[in-house]
């Protein structure tokens, strides 16, 4: 249990820079997820909150004490990672009580047969790694995680290497273990869902910075860039370029009404908060997907291809059908030039 | 018809070279070797007084009391044991040893420093065995101007004369640290191999640098380690090169290939006696084959037998 | 105990940690530095001392001042060469590095100016270096030129390397792609000859060579380095031919080119990297050899660079150490570059590797 901070830490190899400038401050048990595509750094900050890489600028700080140059060991940190990383010569019971082997514990054995009924393996303790499933390697190397109490829980995209059903139920057993023992943790991962259904809290980061950091919730209905806008939710945001004059973003004859933007700008809308209306942008629908709980239609606009959400099994519309889309002023997300949010700018389909 | 010729001529145009050579230069060497061992040959190359144990009655002689139920001339016991310790030692110290110890240290530091001291200790190998014998005659020459020596008698020894009082020790470091740097890279790239991650989660769970030897390393390098060991030993016991080009003929290091190469085919020493060189090489060739089929039991087959792409021609 | 001493207590326990680590982390480099270089300082001080002795050493004397002078200006230069490497904070390392570097070799020009000379390496000027030196002609008629012993060596190790090349390609190709009745027996016994030592069968070659005709021609270690090397070569070259993806040649064929074709045209420039690593190891193996080359001979024919620079340390040394050492160096230089331009190649060949 502890409470974790990252002030203004940077993180570079000799031509590159992973890490920029990042501050941060994880409460004690909290859970929290670092969002972002492959390369954003994401995994180099894990990495130096455990210990294994030291800061090139910056201090982390456990419990309010500097620790960056205290090595992993000293820290009582665990990692759970993608590959499992489940030392191959030993059995899983072995395993599990690896850590125990570098503490004074008495209890050993004792306690790591209770982490791994704790995670549902106790009856795949004499096997190898190379014996176990992906899933049952994952819950192994969470019950060695956990054997020694850590201070601060690092998972480094556990889930991506199990399927959709696995995913599911691993993400509440996490979920379920770091609320029982209170455990601080972090996870990486490029899943949005993932993030956005375990974490307290979401950091999005993009090319080693920090985008946003908000809940789920917030960063879902309130982003703060287009990057972020764009990463989180799927089926992703739609998107509408142009450059707004006199208040007005034109394309063949249409407008929309732009209150409080000008110049370039980019307009964003959620899939499920573009509707079928008596009036607003005409379209011709040129793709239809049922997606089981729901139905994606994508149309062709002047203002290029947007794509709605309507709840329901059968499809209401059909190729080719003319339609008119338009979608709740409070709804829309316009962002300027560069890519951040302009607050309080709105758009009104009104053609 | 016509496709099977084809077929042939495409053997023969591709294959053909390769089986050309190995046949004349790997597999007739072999028979030859088998057949001159039980003739008298010597330096007129006839095939003289064919077939004859002559020549392995110079090495030892059956009796029924001895142990065995031979007893080993003394020559060639002498031989036998140089040989036996020379294998020995080099191995364990140098090409096993050493070498991990080597492998060890240059990964556990910053790659340019560890690739300096990888690339220093890979400059013997590298260098012609010439250049290499060289080095060893100036390191130990017997006067004041020998790099041991004035070394030694900077820290007040008296000069040693080193190819004669300790012939043993010079030709197992020579060789040694040949054969180390040969370890030193297997094993490197068997380090490298280990996924990263094995380390990071064994650091995170409390390892400290002997635990990661102990528990991450040497499980992943024995497979290497075997390897090297067999395949090693069987090079050091027919290798004479080195052992030459330093010592010469001398008596204190006449190993069993030493022994045939200097009473055949040395350079201005060899006294052309075929049939006695070629009956201790058999000795040799027949170890030989049997460690060849060793290793290959134990390498994994399948990878190379992968099976081919076309089978249409 | 109050809140706050609860708080420094942790504090003080963190910075603990930290410095305990930044010790480890200080004493074991440092440590492992030390050992690795005593260890290797045998091995540097041989080498530095071949190339001081040929650019610095008089006929008649082999002066090891120089040696001395030359280790204590490079030791001070490397250790604070790798210091300053290892010092995390240090802003414009290569800077420094190069900075460092010059001023080493300026103490170096400074001090061991008046030693440096070319003249050992008059031997590649003068023909009758030996007679100069001892007076007399060496036993066995002319001494012969350096090089003569250098196109040699040149010649043996360029047509070895294009017959290895060429061969090994051409058998590790078929065997990657064809199937034929035998294939897998061939391939089991290419294992068992690479890993049987064939240094065992100096004799028995001597013998066909001679039986050939071939003895003291240089064709014969010629063929018999190739033919040595091959089980080696052939599975290299095999392994590459299998990592190229079947899909190029397949529509190369259906393009219209025969198999042949296809081979020569799309297939040979993917395995660039194979041929460069087998053709950059034929070569200096052929340029080092010295067993076969003087085993297949009998008495002196031909020269190669190391029976020459045998025959110079036997007649010259003692005398003058200094050109066995300048011969020592023009023989391991073109080795020594070659090994460095192609360390990349090198590497990936060890991973399967037996030899190397």
């Amino acid at each position: 249990m502890a409470k974790v901070e990252l002030r203004n830490v940077t993180k570079a190899w000799d031509k590159a820079t992973a890490v920029k400038d990042m501050s941060l401050v994880i409460e004690d048990g909290e859970f929290v997820s670092l969002l972002g595509p492959s390369g954003c750094g994401k995994s180099t900050t894990l990495l130096m909150l455990a210990g294994i890489y030291l800061p090139t600028k910056g201090d982390i700080l456990f419990d309010g004490a500097i620790i960056n140059e205290v090595e992993a060991r000293e820290r009582n940190v665990s990692i759970v990672f993608q590959s499992y990383a489940l030392y191959p010569n030993m059995t899983a019971l072995q395993n599990i009580m690896f850590p125990l082997r570098f503490q004074p514990n008495s209890r050993g054995e004792e306690l790591a047969r209770e982490m791994a009924d704790l995670v549902q393996v106790g009856e795949l303790l004499e096997r190898k790694p190379s014996e176990l499933s992906g899933g049952q390697q994952q819950r192994v190397a969470l019950a060695r995680a956990l054997v020694k109490s850590p201070n601060l829980l690092l998972l480094d995209e556990p889930l991506s290497n199990l399927d959709a059903s696995l995913r599911l139920t691993m993400r509440a057993e996490i979920k379920r273990i770091t609320r029982k023992f209170n455990l601080t943790t972090v996870l990486v991962t490029h899943d949005q869902l993932e993030a956005t259904t375990m974490s307290d809290r979401v950091i999005v980061m993009n090319e080693g910075q920090i985008q946003q950091i908000g809940t789920p919730e917030s960063l879902y209905a309130q982003p703060n860039t287009l990057f972020v806008g764009s990463f989180i939710g799927s089926p992703p945001l739609n998107l509408i370029k142009g450059t707004v004059q006199n208040g007005r973003l034109n394309k063949d004859n249409l407008f929309l009404q732009i209150h409080d933007a000008d110049g370039e700008i980019t307009l964003g809308i959620r899939p499920e908060n573009l509707v079928v209306a008596e009036t607003g942008i005409p379209g011709e629908v040129s793709h239809v997907e049922p997606m089981g709980r729901e139905v994606l239609t994508t149309v062709h606009t002047a203002f290029g291809e947007l794509w709605f959400l309507e709840a329901g099994v059968q499809p209401r519309w059909e190729m080719g059908n003319q339609i008119k889309l338009n979608c709740q002023p409070e709804n829309t997300l316009v962002f300027d030039r560069t890519g951040i949010r302009i607050q309080g700018a709105i758009a009104k389909f009104d053609t | 018809m016509n496709r099977q010729w084809k077929n042939h001529l495409d053997q023969l145009i591709f294959l053909g070279p390769a089986c050309l050579l190995l046949a004349m230069f790997l597999l007739a060497p072999i028979v030859v070797n088998f057949l001159v061992a039980f003739t008298e040959m010597a330096q007129t190359i006839h095939f003289d007084n064919f077939p004859t144990t002559r020549q392995f009655e110079k090495l030892g002689k059956l009796d029924s009391d001895a142990l065995f139920g031979f007893e080993l001339r003394r020559s060639f016991f002498k031989a036998l044991a140089l040989s036996g310790t020379f294998v020995f030692f080099t191995l364990l110290f140098f090409n096993l040893s050493f070498a991990l110890i080597l492998a060890l240290t240059t990964t556990a530091m910053p790659e340019r420093l560890g690739s300096f001291f990888r690339a220093v200790w890979l400059l013997p190998r590298m260098s012609p065995s010439v250049v290499y014998g060289l080095l060893w005659l100036w390191v130990v020459d017997s006067s004041e101007r020998g790099l041991f020596n004035q070394i030694w008698t900077f820290f007040g020894g008296e000069t040693l004369n080193l190819r004669l009082d300790f012939s043993m020790a010079v030709i197992v470091v020579s060789n040694g640290l040949i054969g180390a740097s040969l370890g030193m890279v297997i094993f490197t790239s068997a380090i490298r191999s280990i996924p990263i991650q094995l380390f990071h989660a064994a650091r995170a769970d409390g390892a400290g640098s002997f635990a990661l030897i102990r528990y991450i390393i040497l499980p992943a390098l024995r497979w290497p380690i075997s390897y090297i060991t067999i395949y090693q030993a069987l090079a050091l016991l027919v290798s004479f090169e080195y052992i030459f080009l330093i010592m010469g003929p001398a008596r204190q290091t006449m190993t069993m290939a030493m022994l045939s190469y200097t009473k055949t085919l040395a350079p201005q020493i060899g006294g052309g006696q075929y049939a006695y060189g070629a009956a201790i090489a058999l000795i040799l060739i027949v170890i030989g084959i049997i460690a060849a089929l060793g290793m290959w039991r134990l390498t994994k087959m399948d990878r190379l037998l992968q099976r081919p792409r076309i089978e249409v021609r | 105990m109050t809140p706050d001493q609860v708080e420094e207590n942790r504090t003080i326990k963190w910075q603990k940690a930290a410095i305990r680590s930044r010790r480890r982390r200080h004493w074991k480099l440092a440590a492992l530095t030390i050992f690795l270089s005593v260890v290797s300082i045998p091995i540097l001080l041989a080498y530095l001392w071949m190339i001081t002795i040929a650019f610095t050493a008089k006929t008649g004397g082999v002066e090891t001042a120089t040696l001395w002078i030359a280790a204590s200006i490079l030791t001070p230069t490397l250790i604070i060469y790798a210091v300053i490497h290892n010092i995390e904070d240090l802003p414009n390392k290569r800077r420094w590095g190069w900075g460092l570097i010059g001023v080493g070799f300026a103490i170096g020009v400074v001090l061991l100016w008046d030693e440096f000379h070319l003249g050992n390496f008059r031997f590649m000027i003068n023909p009758n270096l030996v007679e100069d030196i001892r007076g007399v002609a060496t036993a066995g008629g002319q001494f012969p030129w350096v090089w003569e012993a250098f196109f040699n060596s040149l010649f043996l190790a360029s047509v070895q390397t294009v017959i290895v090349v060429t061969v090994s390609s051409f058998a590790g190709y078929y065997l990657s792609r064809f199937a034929f009745t035998g294939r897998s027996l061939f391939l089991q016994s290419l294992l068992v000859l690479q890993a049987f030592p064939a240094i065992t069968l100096v004799i028995p070659i001597f013998l066909i060579v001679y039986w050939v005709g071939l003895v003291n021609t240089i064709y014969a270690p010629i063929l018999v380095i190739t033919a040595l090397e091959l089980p080696f070569f052939i599975f290299i070259m095999k392994g590459f031919f299998d990592a190229v993806p079947w899909d190029i040649e397949m529509s190369a064929m259906t393009d219209g080119a025969s198999r042949r074709q296809a081979f020569r045209m799309v297939i040979l420039p993917q395995v660039r990297v194979g041929l460069i690593a087998v053709g950059v190891f034929a070569f200096i193996k052929g340029w080092e050899e010295y067993v076969f080359v003087t085993g297949l001979t009998t008495g002196q024919s031909y020269t190669v660079m190391s029976t020459y620079l045998y025959y110079v340390s036997e007649d010259v040394m003692g005398v003058d150490y200094g050109i066995v050492a300048a011969v020592a160096v023009l023989y391991l230089l073109p080795a020594l570059l070659l090994y460095l331009a192609c360390q990349k190649y090198l590497t990936q060949m060890t991973l399967g590797g037996v030899k190397g």
